[in-house]
């Protein structure tokens, strides 16, 4: 017999969700509790959204990112301590980008990544191509930052990175960025 | 400058990173009205994945399917055990080597729920609509298979062609595109789409209904429409009409200069003769009101205003007088698709 449950609309940039802890629903999702997985991927789609974005062409990142997911599912039992979640899905986005682009041989350097007639859209993936060259540090977090909209303490909380940690990868991604925009102007 | 503002948007906005914002912003992650549908076995999860279909799927292959869809809109969870299969369709690479996801297709695969199938310029696929039919996938296509259950699949074309030949009941296959969504009512077509947007419907078999918001084309078989990228379904022809006279539908439907448009609305009313009536019955929706009478006249020459209609109410555009004038073409029944689309859209 199906049980219907309601789900709550995914929020914008509000990640924190009280009072079940992560560990909490980690375990939950390892015993086959649906709606707590539910719960995990509006709070973590983001991030491994920006992983995946920084790695691969437009196009396939939405098959990758449900390819990560899908393995965090099956796999999520693996997972020792449930605290290191952030880290361990960001993980497996990096290892399946990793693996999308060594299977595709044509995958020279992102060729989909091409404009239309849109101004704006033409900047935004000019921009996106001289973040997707920095390192990788740097990449996600302002990945994280500018294309997500997560503010440094959500980076920090859902990557397991230190909040300093992320503010050093934001300043220095951030300076390294705008030199290589050349907008040096406001630094 | 202190980073406050790059931290988590606080203190005085930074004009760089506020650009970066705005262009960036643009790429952010958009599957959360997306749907997960997670299937396992008695002892072990085995699939997950994701669909964006408004339609909230019933388990297709066995009440014991587990069915979840997350969403940035309400979602519903469908929980039962133990779970056996995942839903799917059959994919088949005719030609080249096509791809699902980031996956090259090897002789067969299956596309499942979320999941693109792309084709390059040497590649076609065919696909089974489950049991109601099979779609062709032509060379640099990319399609999406947005949802499957019983009696509703969904396609999503984002560019390229497909040829649909679907023998279901009408309304069980519906395609999106960029710029209209197809709905099958018991048909066979082929339907393309820019990188724009833009395209073309032409119908084979049955009919199929083309729509964006409120303006929607019925087109038969024999015709077809174009599809704007900004204004979506245009007026149907049949296509054994000249070339001047599919000409002047095209500006008409499309052109930005009123006089333009107002000489192809003339050109097209000293040309009618049989079998502009499918034509003539979509324009009469689509004209200003000080052509809607010229356009009736048109029409009523070449099919009579059925009993129970007037003029009067043509001229209003009220709908049961004109989906009563579009039964009298003796092409489908209006009043069907009025029903389904109440009960689906």
């Amino acid at each position: 017999m199906d049980h219907v449950l309601e789900l709550p609309r995914v929020p914008v940039v509000t990640w924190r969700r009280e009072p079940e802890t992560l560990a909490e629903t980690i375990r939950a999702v390892a015993s086959g509790d649906q709606d707590a997985f539910a719960r995990l991927y509006a709070d973590y789609v983001r991030l491994v959204h920006a992983i995946v974005l920084g790695r691969v062409p437009r196009r396939d990142v939405d098959d990758l990112v449900q390819d990560v997911f899908l393995t965090a599912y099956v796999r999520v039992r693996e997972l020792r301590d449930p605290a290191a979640f952030g880290g361990w899905i960001a993980a497996i986005a990096r290892n399946r980008a990793t693996d999308y682009l060594r299977q595709s041989p044509r995958q020279e350097p992102l060729p989909e990544e091409v404009a239309g007639g849109d101004p704006i859209e033409a900047e935004t993936l000019a921009v996106l191509d001289v973040v997707r060259k920095l390192p990788d540090a740097y990449r996600e977090t302002l990945l994280m930052r500018l294309v997500e909209g997560m503010s440094g303490n959500e980076i920090a909380e859902r990557t397991g990175l230190t909040p300093a940690s992320v503010r050093v990868n934001l300043h220095r991604g951030m300076k390294l960025l705008r030199q290589r925009l050349g907008w040096t102007g406001h630094e | 400058m202190n980073d406050d503002y790059l931290w988590d948007a606080s203190g005085p906005p930074d004009p760089d990173i506020q650009r970066l914002e705005r262009l960036l912003g643009r790429l952010r992650s958009t599957r959360n009205a997306g749907e997960f549908r997670v299937k396992a076995d008695a002892a072990d999860l085995a699939v997950v994945r994701w669909t964006s279909a408004r339609f909230l799927a019933p388990a297709l292959a066995a009440a014991a399917a587990i069915v979840m869809m997350v969403g940035a809109t309400w979602s519903t969870v469908r929980v039962a055990s133990p779970p056996s299969t995942f839903s799917y369709w059959p994919v088949a690479a005719i030609e080249g080597r096509p791809r699902i996801g980031s996956t090259a297709l090897a002789g067969s695969g299956r596309l499942a729920v979320g999941q693109t199938l792309v084709t390059d310029a040497v590649s076609r696929a065919r696909v089974e609509v489950g049991t109601i039919g099979e779609v062709t996938v032509d060379p640099d296509s990319r399609v999406r298979l947005v949802s499957t259950r019983d009696g509703h699949h969904r396609f999503a074309l984002a560019s390229g062609t497909l040829r649909a030949v679907i023998t279901a009941p009408p309304g069980q296959f519906v395609v999106e595109t960029p710029s209209a969504t197809a709905i099958d009512l018991g048909c066979a077509y082929t339907l393309h789409v820019d990188e724009d947007g833009s395209g073309l419907l032409r119908v084979t078999a049955g009919w199929v209904s083309l729509q964006l918001a409120a303006r929607e084309s019925f087109v038969p078989a024999g015709a077809s429409a174009r599809i704007d990228s900004a204004l979506g379904p245009g007026t149907p022809r049949y296509d054994d009409e000249d070339r001047e006279y599919q000409d002047a539908i095209d500006t008409f439907d499309f052109d930005e200069d009123p006089g333009r448009r107002a000489s192809a609305l003339r050109a097209l009313l000293a040309r009618t003769h049989s079998g502009d009536a499918v034509t003539l019955w979509h324009l009469l929706s689509r004209v200003g009101e000080p052509d809607r009478a010229a356009v009736a006249d048109a029409l009523a020459d070449q099919v009579a205003i059925p009993a129970g209609v007037t003029r009067d109410q043509v001229l209003r555009l009220d709908r049961d007088a004109l989906d009563a004038w579009w039964n009298a073409l003796g092409l489908g029944d209006a009043t069907w698709w009025r029903k389904w689309r109440l009960e689906n859209w």
